[in-house]
Order: structure tokens, then C-alpha cells, then sequence
């Protein structure tokens, strides 16, 4: 079938493009423009032509997701627009909810490896969108034991090609590098260069090797580091110090706003976001999201147990659930960000001063590290405001004045063109995940589109997209889905010794007294066709 | 062999699928219940529910909604049994454990000669009531407190004596009751082990608490030992599908959650179901109600039913007669089991998206 979309505004950043114009579609792909009539058409005059959207942080599906919805029957309202819409916060309402806004690839960043099988058949549930995991390392005792008895970089690389190639993964994360690990032995507060106890590891020497390892094995994306200290004052120098630490290698920092706090001011609690903004932007390596926090109720789900149970205390309501896990782990505490409350207000000033003082939209992305910082819901709002300054003007007249005082905020001009929109939620992600086939217009892109209404109301142009496409299918029109179809998730497969596959039969064995079958993800398990689409490695 | 009858009489499987989807189509308060199936099996139960407006329920919610009341309503530390297994220095176990709970402490938690800190590791057992004093000796536990009845009184005690607070009389001497709690304190990865078949949720937020208590000075965790007929892989299936655990009714076009009003039992006695689907695929277990209403069932061969079901048809075992996933005790996941005597048997999953898909659209409800 060929589709053309006509006369519309295309913003494709990867393939220069900024102006009126038509897009293509052969059946599932993207083509240049045929010399035959279209089989459709729809007019796009007036509207906005982007690629699909790519999340590259979401937690929207497995052990923990699901937990922390038995933890919150009261929350079904969680993943829906705040505060009108009551719809039930499911894998269905995911895929729904993203599909409309226009976003049609999301990353589950959060998968510790043992959990695999359970965050993939979730995310098959999970409709119209494409999703992929990342799988989490460096607090799992293997890996440690590999460093800590010198092991070669081949036995560390072939470790990590297997969880990969097990769990189904597009890349490998690592949070709090050895403080999870720490926690079991009773450790409350671990930096950089503290030591796992047990092993007598640092996290800069984690880091550094699984840095190296995802970068040798030639994963597209790097490291994506969730670094210690999250949330405490004066954090923003473990945030340097890891920036520092990368050195000539790729590294991505998740969800830098919550590192961005400084000890200046009266409560000792302040934006250290120039700071961080200006290291990265003089670490041209140095790929950061942002985990942008806005008001509201929501639960923060995070593979940093460590950080959690400190946290408990701050549960809002007074409930919380910590898993001492076997590879990681997780900790669930809802919470409650206010407008009042000073700590909250200037979160979500340090969130919108990255966005604004990070100069190159390839290198920041935009999360919410949802539901952590707020529901991906929230999207619309945030791309509002990045966009007017008027606006965040206004925001900032209603919240504390003594907040604002600590942080850059209303100094700040810059407002975001649809340009810089697209380049932060398309362009960019799809390089940094290695996904050339989406993330842009041109010919052979998987015809994953989202067109919108050109409204000087942001928030419902982004809420509501006009037409959405999926794999060429028209998935949603004027904000409402209009066909259920399944994506699939993306996957890497690095090159391994198979050696590596006996000595982790012998390890579960060993250490379990199980066959290591658990930990394996079979495709057939997930009852769909072609459940997978595997990514190439350099 | 046959594998289904309508009325007590074989008939070839197709008939019997074509008479369930007749029976669902003129129904219209459906009950799903016994839910003993793999995921694939639920996802399709859960599907068909949700079109027929119908209400869910597992045999085992009772088992797991005790332990989710008290996690929804305060905060819990678990950890899994193989990180137990390895991990732990204290075994804190507390009330009665029997059936597959003593097999999963057995299996999973003590483990197989490998086990590393199996010279090392202390056994505290809380209250294990009396007939398993004998047993409680053989895995080398140190009982404290014998009838299950004493528990609450000695977990109030135990908990306020740890929290340094004035401990009031118990089933043990104050000697003793100090002795434990040094001794858990001392612990470097104590875990409590309880099976909340046998517990009330509010010894189980005490026990909660306890563990929570500890965590102010050493490492120590929960292991709720799982109930049988893949309850927690339902449970997380009810989760990403609907948001809620079992015990969710979809008649009226969204999700609503309810103990005690969807407790499948309570709904059956009272009259309020007009179709019960049935469905017990690890076990020959039948659903235990006398006077049922119109009954299609989906279970293990060798079921004896008390009232014979409208509509029967014998499902495969998952892991055996053909793959399955289900929750796995062992390592608190969900993982995949090949088929160890492949078989002809139908499935769980393929018997209602059959009968679904033979089951007329009903009238102006969405899906
Ligand atoms: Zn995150």
C-alpha cells in the first residue's frame, strides 16, 4: 500500500529537513517520493510531520512495575492525564497513552537479569508501541567476583554478551554500582570510591569495566550509569566525578536531575545545575537524560535499594516495599511532589535548567525517569515549557520564591524550537540507542510517524497527536487510538566465547543448585510473532 | 482416553467447546475462578473476562491477598529464596509451615548439601505449632513458643523487646525472649520465612515489622513462601493486564477490585453468578461448592467433582504436557518450562481462546 502525507510542516532533523513538504510510505517503510499515485492521502497542511518519538528511560513493565501497582490500588490513576482522566495504569493504557502523543519506541531501563522473562511478556502485552530492555549489572555477584579475582577482560565481555543475549536486552545499565550490593552487608552510604565490603570493589572500577566491556563488545548503546548518592544535597559532585570518570569512552548518565543538588542557601539544599550543565557540555562523550520532576502524586520504582530504604521514611502514603534481589534488587516508595514544598520546587527547577543549559539537544534527553520523577504523562507539559519562557514564568509565580532564589531558573531565556524538539525526542535517541531504522524521515525508515496539529496550546498539541503511524499501519487519529497492533522489542546479540554458556550452567548449579534455564528468555514463551528485532553491533 | 463431556456424557472436544461458548454467550454474570494455569492460560482467562464483563478469582487469593493487605497498607523488606539461600545467617521461621510451603523451605530455603552457609546458619522457629516440633527438629530449627495460638502474643513481645521498648508477658521467659532478640540483632542476613496460608495479616504486618525493625541496626528480610497453582504469576498477570490483583470484577466496563465483594466463594453461595468457569490445570482440583450454577470446567484429568459440570474438558499440565511459564519458587520469577512429556492435551490458553472465539460478541459492551 502507498500512503502519502502531504503538505505538511516535516521537521527531520537526521535528514536536514525543515519545511513543507510530502512523506512516503510503502507498506511498513518510508520511501522517497514515487513517480505513482498514492493509494491514500492524508493533507497535512497546517500540521507538524515528526518520526515517531523514542523514550529512552521509562519504567513501564515487569516485576517491579507491577508490584508497585498491587503496592497502589489507589494510584490507577498514576499513568493517566492529571488530574481529570481516572483510566486503569495497565500495559494496554501504556501503549495507548504513548501511541497517542505520538511516541512509538520506549526503553524499560530497569531489568535486573533474572526478571527478564517477566518485563518481556509484559512489554508483549503492551500494545503499538516497540520496546526494548536494559539489562542491570554490576551489583550481581558474578560480575564482581569476576573483578575482584582478576578475571581477563574476554571472561568479563563474554559474561556480559551472555546477559544480553539471555535477558533480550538493547544495552546494559548499572545503579549505584556496588552500593546495592553493599546494602546486603549493611552498608548505609556508598560514593564512588567507596568499596563493596565483600568484595573490595569500588564503583568507579564497576563502572569503568563495564564501560569498557559494552563499548568492546561493540553495543550501540553505552553504559547508561545510574550513579550513587541519588537525591542528596550536594550530590552533584558524585555527578562530576562520574562525568570525569568516563575519559575517552562513551558513558550515559540517567535521569541527571536528581544529581543536580547543591548545599548553598539557608536549607543547605540548591540547584547545582549550572555546574553539571557546563561539565557536560564540555564532555562531548557525555550523553545525559534528564528525569525531570513535576507536581503530583506518583511512586518512584528504582533498582537502587540502597537509595530506597533511605527513602522509605519519605513515603507519601506510608507504605513501601524493599526486594533484597538476587542480582539486584528494587525499592518502591510512592511519593508525593508539591508545589509547596520547597525540596520539590527546586527539582523541578534543577530538571528544566539542564534541558536549557545543556547547549547540544543531541546529547540530553527527555524523561521524566517516569513514574520516578513524574508519570510520562507529563510529557506535554514539559515540552510546553521548554518551549516558552512566558510560561515558565508563570509556573515559577506560584512556587516558593525562596526555592526559586537557589537555582538559575529565571535567568534562563532560552525556549526550544520544534526543531530542538525533535532532534531531543527523535533524532538524537536513535542515535544513542544505535536504531537507524527510526528516529528520522528518510528513505527506509520503519514509517513510525507522528503528525500534529501546529497549536500555540502545546501541551494539547503534544497531548492529542493528529495522526499517528505505526510500522506504516495509522495507529491513531485526532488523540484516539484507532487500531491495536503489537510491536516488538529490540534486541543486541554481541559475539561471546560459548565457553561462557558451561561455566554459567556450572555457576547456577553451583551457587543455586538450578539449571540456569530460568534466567533464558525463549522466544517461543512470548506467543507472538517475531517477538524480536535484533540490533546490530559495530 | 476421552478429554470432554457435556453433562457427564463424552463428546468430541469440538462440541464441547462449541456447548461452553454457548453457555458463556447466554450468560451474563460470569465467574472465572480456580485460575490454577500459566500465564498464557490467564492472559487468555483475563481477556475473555474482560469481554464478557466477568469477575476473576484464583483458589489461592485468599493466601496472597493476606500478604498483599499488609504490604498495601505499611512497608515490607522480602527478599527471594535463592538470595535467602545463599545469603542468610538467621532463618527466622514463624507459625505453622505445611504442604508446599515445608517442600518450598525444604527445597528452596534450607537447599541441597551445596548450600554454603548451611554449617553456619541459625534456625529460629516461632510457634511452629505442635505436630511439627518433630520436623522442626530435623531441619535443626530451635523452637521457641510451640502452639501457633501463642504467635501473636510472642511477636508483639519479641518486637517491642528488639525496639527496645518494654516487652510484656508471652508464651517464653523474659530470659528467653531477650536471647532471641540479641540473637536476631547479631544476625549479619537474617531472613523470616512464614506462609500466609495459615497466618492472619495481622501477624504478618507484626513479622513486617519485626524484619523492618531489625533493619535499624543489621540486614534482615521477608521470604513469604509462595502459594501453589502459579497464584503469584496470576497475580502479576492481573497486575499488567487489568492493574489490580484477582478478585476484579469487569462488569461494569472498568476494573474494580474488591476482597470481599469478588471473593469467588461469597459470590457462588449467594447466587449471584449465573456461569462459573473453572479451571485447574496443575491439579485434579474441583471447585469446592456444592450447588454451583452452570459450571464449564478446565482441569487436570481425574477430577472428581461434587456437582458434576455442565460443560468438562481435561487441560494439559504446563512444564509437562506442553511449555508453560509460570511463577517459579525458587527464584521469585517467572520462568519458562519446556514440555518434559509433550502431549495432545489441549491447553488452558488454546480452550478459552477457542471457546472466546466461538462465544457470539456481546451486544453494544466494547472490549
Ligand atoms: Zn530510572
Amino acid at each position: 500500500m502507498l500512503t502519502r502525507i502531504s503538505g505538511g510542516h516535516v521537521i527531520d532533523p537526521a535528514n536536514q529537513r525543515d519545511g513543507r513538504g510530502d512523506v512516503w510510505i510503502r507498506d511498513d517503510r518510508i520511501i522517497d517520493s514515487p513517480n505513482e499515485e498514492a493509494d491514500v492521502t492524508f493533507d497535512a497542511a497546517g500540521k507538524i510531520v515528526m518520526a515517531g518519538a523514542i523514550d529512552v528511560h521509562s519504567h513501564i513493565a515487569g516485576w517491579n512495575v507491577d508490584t508497585a501497582r498491587l503496592l497502589l490500588p489507589e494510584y490507577q490513576s498514576a499513568a493517566a492525564p492529571r488530574p481529570s482522566e481516572r483510566k486503569g495504569w495497565s500495559a494496554l493504557e501504556t501503549g495507548h497513552l504513548y501511541a497517542t502523543m505520538g511516541f512509538t519506541t520506549v526503553v524499560e531501563p530497569a531489568v535486573a537479569p533474572h526478571y527478564a522473562l517477566h518485563a518481556h511478556l509484559e512489554l508483549a502485552d503492551t500494545p503499538i508501541i516497540d520496546k526494548a530492555t536494559l539489562a542491570v549489572l554490576g551489583n550481581d555477584d558474578y560480575l564482581l567476583r569476576l573483578l575482584h579475582d582478576n578475571e581477563s577482560e574476554a571472561a568479563f565481555e563474554d559474561y556480559v554478551a551472555w546477559i544480553l543475549e539471555m535477558s533480550r536486552s538493547l544495552g546494559i545499565k548499572v545503579v549505584n554500582a556496588g552500593g546495592v550490593a553493599a546494602f546486603k552487608d549493611n552498608v548505609r552510604a556508598f560514593s564512588f570510591d567507596d568499596v563493596v565490603p565483600a568484595f573490595g570493589l569500588s564503583s568507579r572500577r564497576i563502572v569503568k569495566a563495564l564501560q569498557r566491556a559494552v563499548s568492546s563488545l561493540g553495543v550501540p548503546h553505552p553504559l547508561h550509569v545510574h550513579c550513587n548518592n541519588l537525591g542528596l544535597a550536594g550530590n552533584f559532585e558524585t555527578a562530576l566525578t562520574t562525568i570525569a570518570a568516563a575519559e575517552e569512552l562513551p558513558l550515559h548518565l540517567a535521569h541527571l536531575q536528581f544529581y543536580g543538588y547543591g548545599k548553598e542557601g539557608d536549607r543547605k539544599f540548591s540547584s547545582a545545575a549550572a555546574q553539571l550543565a557546563e561539565a557536560v557540555n564540555r564532555t562531548a562523550n557525555v550523553t545525559v537524560d534528564v528525569g525531570q520532576v513535576m507536581f503530583g502524586p506518583t511512586v518512584t520504582i528504582s533498582l537502587d535499594v540502597l537509595r530506597q530504604f533511605n527513602a522509605r521514611t519519605q513515603a507519601r502514603p506510608k507504605k513501601w516495599l524493599i526486594l533484597d534481589g538476587d542480582t539486584n534488587g528494587v525499592g518502591i516508595v510512592p511519593y508525593n511532589y508539591r508545589r509547596s514544598d520547597f525540596y520539590n520546587a527546586v527539582q523541578w527547577a534543577v530538571g528544566l535548567e539542564l534541558f536549557l543549559l545543556i547547549n547540544d539537544p543531541w546529547r540530553v534527553f527527555f524523561t521524566t525517569d517516569h513514574p520516578n520523577g513524574a508519570p510520562f504523562t507529563s510529557y506535554p507539559e514539559i515540552f510546553a515549557l521548554l518551549m516558552s519562557r512566558d510560561l515558565r514564568a508563570n509556573w515559577m509565580s506560584e512556587l516558593p520564591a525562596e526555592a526559586m532564589a537557589v537555582t538559575t531558573l529565571p535567568s534562563i531565556t532560552r525556549e526550544y524550537s520544534l526543531h530542538e524538539i525533535a532532534v531531543m525526542t527523535r533524532a538524537a535517541p536513535a542515535k544513542l540507542l544505535g536504531l537507524t531504522d527510526r528516529g528520522h524521515l528518510g528513505p527506509g525508515a520503519v514509517a513510525d510517524i507522528a503528525v500534529y496539529d501546529d497549536l500555540t496550546d502545546r501541551v494539547r498539541m503534544f497531548r492529542a497527536a493528529a495522526l499517528v503511524f505505526k510500522d506504516g499501519d495509522l495507529v491513531v487519529r485526532d488523540g484516539h487510538v484507532t487500531r491495536y497492533r503489537w510491536g516488538r522489542a529490540l534486541a543486541v546479540a554481541p559475539a561471546r566465547d560459548r565457553a561462557i554458556d558451561r561455566r554459567m550452567k556450572d555457576y547456577y548449579a553451583e551457587r543455586y543448585g538450578l539449571s540456569d534455564e530460568f534466567v533464558k528468555v525463549p522466544v517461543y514463551a512470548l506467543s507472538r510473532p517475531e517477538p524480536f528485532v535484533f540490533v546490530p553491533c559495530r | 482416553m476421552e478429554r470432554a463431556w457435556i453433562s457427564g456424557k463424552p463428546t468430541p472436544l469440538d462440541a464441547a467447546i462449541a456447548e461452553a461458548a454457548k453457555l458463556i454467550g447466554a450468560s451474563t454474570r460470569i465467574l472465572i475462578a480456580g485460575l490454577g494455569t500459566d500465564i498464557a492460560g490467564a492472559r487468555a482467562a483475563i481477556s475473555l473476562a474482560q469481554r464478557t464483563g466477568a469477575t476473576i478469582d484464583h483458589m489461592n487469593s485468599e493466601s496472597v491477598l493476606r500478604n498483599l493487605d499488609v504490604m498495601r497498607s505499611s512497608g515490607v523488606m522480602m527478599t527471594t529464596a535463592t538470595e535467602c539461600h545463599v545469603r542468610a545467617d538467621t532463618l527466622l521461621l514463624a507459625g505453622p509451615l505445611r504442604g508446599t510451603a515445608r517442600d518450598q523451605l525444604l527445597q528452596n530455603v534450607i537447599g541441597s548439601e551445596q548450600a554454603k552457609n548451611r554449617d553456619r546458619r541459625r534456625i529460629i522457629w516461632l510457634c511452629p505449632g505442635r505436630d511439627l516440633l518433630t520436623f522442626a527438629d530435623t531441619v535443626g530449627a530451635t523452637p521457641i513458643g510451640r502452639k501457633q495460638e501463642d504467635l501473636p502474643g510472642l511477636l508483639a513481645t519479641l518486637r517491642a523487646d528488639v525496639a527496645g521498648r518494654p516487652a510484656g508477658k508471652s508464651c517464653v521467659s523474659l530470659k528467653r525472649l531477650r536471647q532471641v532478640s540479641a540473637f536476631l540483632k547479631q544476625s549479619r542476613f537474617g531472613t523470616a520465612v512464614w506462609s500466609s496460608a495459615e497466618l492472619d495479616p495481622v501477624v504478618i504486618e507484626m513479622l513486617c515489622g519485626l524484619v523492618g525493625d531489625l533493619n535499624a541496626t543489621t540486614r534482615f528480610s521477608g521470604l513469604p513462601l509462595a502459594p501453589e497453582d502459579n497464584a503469584i504469576g496470576v497475580l502479576h498477570v492481573c497486575s499488567w493486564m487489568t492493574g489490580l490483583p484477582m478478585r476484579t470484577s469487569f462488569a461494569r466496563g472498568v476494573s474494580q477490585h474488591d476482597p470481599w465483594l469478588f471473593d469467588s466463594s461469597r459470590l457462588v453461595t449467594s447466587g449471584e453468578v449465573d456461569c462459573v468457569v473453572w479451571i485447574s490445570a496443575y491439579r485434579s482440583e474441583p471447585p469446592p461448592w456444592r450447588r454451583p450454577p452452570p459450571m464449564i470446567a478446565l482441569t487436570a484429568p481425574g477430577t472428581a467433582f461434587v456437582t458434576p459440570a455442565h460443560v468438562h474438558i481435561t487441560v494439559g499440565c504446563p512444564g509437562i504436557d506442553h511449555f508453560g511459564v509460570h511463577h517459579f519458587a525458587a527464584t521469585g520469577t517467572l520462568a519458562a518450562f519446556a514440555a518434559t512429556q509433550p502431549s495432545e492435551t489441549i491447553s488452558v490458553a488454546e480452550a478459552i481462546t477457542r471457546i472466546a472465539a466461538a462465544t457470539p460478541e456481546p451486544g453494544g459492551r466494547s472490549c
